[in-house]
């Protein structure tokens, strides 16, 4: 009995160092980096899919194999989970050091101070920023801070089954109208019983488009471009498109999320970013292509160039290896030979110039940038305010609510505007 | 540590007594010698020492904080800012958040008495003696144990898609109605019917509460010409009540915090149509995702109070309706 009535003084401080090394050695292996001569380790998360995903981990093996004293971890979620994540991360004061990143969001984090100005690293030379296409180089920078470097452009396009487009005769040159596209959509509907679009009322950036071929904007420097006159219309035009059949049955395009409405072959057209037509190709079992935007008067269609790019967070402890790492990301050849144009055109002139596609969906990408950019329809990009990605998510969230039936368009225009001030007044 | 305490604490408080006897009127009082207990103690609350540091820190800690953040504005990234009940008023102005507690409450108010139903129903049927009785036991218990996990939800999302299961099965009945997924109005039940198939533990829990029914008093009923029906609710029911409310009670309380399965049908959007947007979704959208991390500890807490609430009025009821043994309550 004497043993359970206690333990001495030593078995105690014995227990209490056990449980000291114990927290130590877990302390010890949360840590990313190693000793100042040992490799270093940073963190790489980014959104996207499993065929991302093993492009990625193949950039990476390079990587380390030409830096050997610097190791990648790589995470990936799908896009909106990528940053809930994120920000739960960042918060916490543990941010991956690089993350994919859009436009959307380098306001927002610039406020936060979130995201590593990759200036001074350029400056050191870690980061190399000669050799950019069009100027592609100061995409993301924002108050003379460099916040972000682009892997890719991409423009938006209307993507289409081919062989439905094709059956049904549809003109889509350059310069066509909404009127054009949508005499198109009703001979697809009539003549092969296909919904002609997947229904584009929530596509945030469509609707940019939209608004910026009538002289307004979805953002301005402050906040929303454009009022409730302009949207009401917009969305009752899209619930009796759906009611119709023109626009996709939206019960099916939900139920099949992830993956995209025309890629199951829900419906014959998409609009979306010109990248995701490589995507489109792998999980569908047509052949896609890709028309330009419809216009309001024969000439303008309010594109411009969007990047995915890779951008530092302010926290990391090894701002030059992030630096190098994004530096190889975006200049080496390798990395195009292996990406493609997964996360769009390359955007330096020595991974454009070192990918040849061969590929159908890659050629159609590489000749439909080509054509806009010789069309000379391509525009400087709108601002994205704090707060743009909630009122993106708000835009496409409430739009399918609606063309499900669930929300009179009134209604539905009201609560979007309402959200929209909220994420602004918020972010 | 708790037969270390009993085997000891006999000859330590007699220990104390003899001393206070000896204590007496004129005495001088000799302090009580320093009890062995104090050690032990010291020993319990060392070895007790990562829970309490886990509850200090993980989880007392964290709702205070929490507490505090319900009465600001706070974007995950900013110092929070003072805003007093502002979170609380705009919470009852939003329409959305109003749908998040209509969701929930139809969610709890349907799904939790089925779940009971079909849990007792079943422990009922095994509660009975017959061949292969263990196998039952455990084949019904099973969706319990991997219920909860993510892989469910993704299978159960599968089984109500477009063209799967239970579609075509539909289609065999001619009702051609397409997945439930994507229908904002037969999502829901998609929902309950997940969680109904995970009743094997109040199963057990009921299981355990039917074997403890005195056979005599089936056997009386019998003799005094009670059915089936009337043995059930005049005997059973009442014999079981105590159990019945245990599971009321935790079931319930289980409702309110559904998440997990809402989310991952939904593919995450808790829709279409916010049909399946469930409170804890909608706090999560809120918090994470919109960076109102202020707005969703205030839901959080609100949340908290009505399940107090729903749980005092359920101990109340009980009064009524939970028949305890003598001397049992």
């Amino acid at each position: 009995m004497s043993r359970n009535q206690g333990m001495d003084r030593r078995q105690m401080l014995k227990l209490a160092g056990f449980s000291a090394a114990g927290l130590g050695l877990t302390a010890a292996g949360c840590g990313s980096g190693g000793g100042s001569n040992g490799p270093v380790t940073i963190r790489h998360a980014w959104w996207g899919a499993d065929d991302r995903a093993k492009k990625v981990q193949e950039c990476v093996t390079l990587f380390e194999k030409k830096h050997p004293k610097i190791k990648v971890k790589t995470d990936f979620q799908q896009y909106p989970d990528f940053w809930k994540k994120f920000n739960t991360q960042a918060a916490g004061g543990n941010p991956p050091d690089v993350i994919q990143n859009a436009v959307t969001f380098l306001r927002k984090y610039e406020a936060k101070n979130v995201l590593l100005d990759l200036n001074p690293q350029a400056k050191k030379g870690n980061l190399k920023l000669e050799g950019f296409r069009a100027g592609l180089e100061k995409f993301a920078e924002i108050d003379g801070k460099l916040l972000g470097v682009p892997v890719g452009s991409n423009s938006m396009a209307l993507v289409i089954d081919e062989k439905v487009f094709e059956k049904a005769g549809v003109d889509h040159s350059l310069g066509w109208t909404w009127d054009d596209w949508y005499a198109g959509l009703q001979k697809i509907k009539s003549g092969q019983g296909i919904a002609g679009d997947s229904g584009p009322h929530g596509v945030m950036y469509l609707y940019d488009l939209i608004l910026r071929q009538n002289g307004k904007a979805f953002f301005t420097e402050e906040g929303m471009g454009f009022g409730e006159s302009e949207l009401l219309p917009y969305w009752t035009e899209a619930l009796a498109r759906v009611k119709s059949g023109v626009y996709a049955d939206q019960k099916k395009v939900e139920q099949i999320k992830p993956a995209s409405a025309l890629a199951k072959g829900l419906s014959a057209g998409e609009f979306t970013w010109d990248n995701f037509s490589v995507r489109y190709s792998a999980e569908g079992k047509s052949s896609y292509s890709l028309a330009p935007i419809p216009t309001t008067d024969g000439k303008k269609t309010g594109q411009y160039l969007g990047s995915l790019m890779l951008s530092g967070t302010a926290r990391t402890k090894h701002p030059a290896e992030v630096a190098t790492f994004i530096s190889f990301m975006t200049h080496d050849p390798a990395v195009a030979r292996i990406m493609g144009y997964d996360r769009g055109v390359p955007a330096t002139t020595a991974q454009f110039e070192a990918f040849q596609p061969t590929d159908a969906p890659s050629k159609a990408i590489g000749a439909y940038e080509t054509e806009i950019a010789k069309a000379g329809v391509l525009e400087p990009i709108t601002p994205h305010p704090a707060g743009a990605d909630v009122v993106e998510a708000a835009f496409l969230r409430i739009g399918g609510d609606m063309s499900l039936g669930k929300a009179s368009p009134e209604d539905s225009v009201k609560q979007f505007f309402s959200e929209a001030k909220t994420a602004l007044a918020s972010n | 540590m708790t037969h270390i305490q009993t085997s000891t604490s006999g000859p330590v408080l007699d220990k104390d007594l003899a001393a206070v006897e000896r204590s007496g009127p004129g005495r001088k009082t000799r302090p009580a010698p320093r009890p062995r207990g104090h050690r032990e103690n010291l020993t319990g609350y060392l070895f007790m020492s990562p829970w309490i540091a886990g509850f200090l820190f993980l989880i007392a800690g964290p709702m205070v904080f929490s507490l505090y953040l319900a009465f600001t504005d706070y974007n995950l990234f900013d110092a929070p800012k003072w805003v007093g009940l502002k979170n609380f008023t705009d919470m009852f102005a939003d329409p959305r958040w109003r749908q998040s507690v209509k969701v929930t409450s139809w969610y709890v108010v349907i799904g939790t008495p089925i779940k009971l139903a079909a849990a007792l129903a079943v422990a009922m049927l095994l509660a009975q003696k017959r061949w292969g009785q263990s196998f039952y036991r455990a084949a019904f218990y099973a969706p319990s144990l991997i219920g909860a996990s993510v892989s469910a939800a993704i299978v159960w999302r599968a089984l109500f898609s477009d063209d799967a299961v239970v579609d075509r099965g539909q289609q065999l009945f001619g009702i051609d109605a397409g997945g439930w997924i994507g229908d904002p109005d037969m999502i829901i039940y998609a929902l309950v019917g997940l969680t109904v198939w995970q009743f094997g533990a109040p199963m057990v829990i009921f299981l355990a509460g039917l074997k403890q029914v005195p056979r005599e008093l089936y056997e009386a009923a019998e003799m005094d010409g009670a059915g089936p029906w009337r043995r059930f609710w005049s005997v059973t029911l009442p014999m079981i009540s105590p159990v019945l409310f245990f599971n009321v009670l935790l079931e319930t309380i289980h409702s309110f915090q559904i998440f997990g399965s809402a989310y991952i049908v939904s593919n995450g959007s808790c829709g279409p149509a916010d049909a399946t947007l469930v409170y804890t979704c909608y706090l999560y959208d809120q918090g994470f995702a919109n960076s109102r991390m202020g707005f969703a500890s205030a839901m959080a807490w609100l949340l908290l109070v009505a399940v107090g609430l729903v749980t005092a009025v359920l101990f109340w009821s009980q009064k009524r309706w939970v028949h305890y043994e003598e001397g049992a309550r």
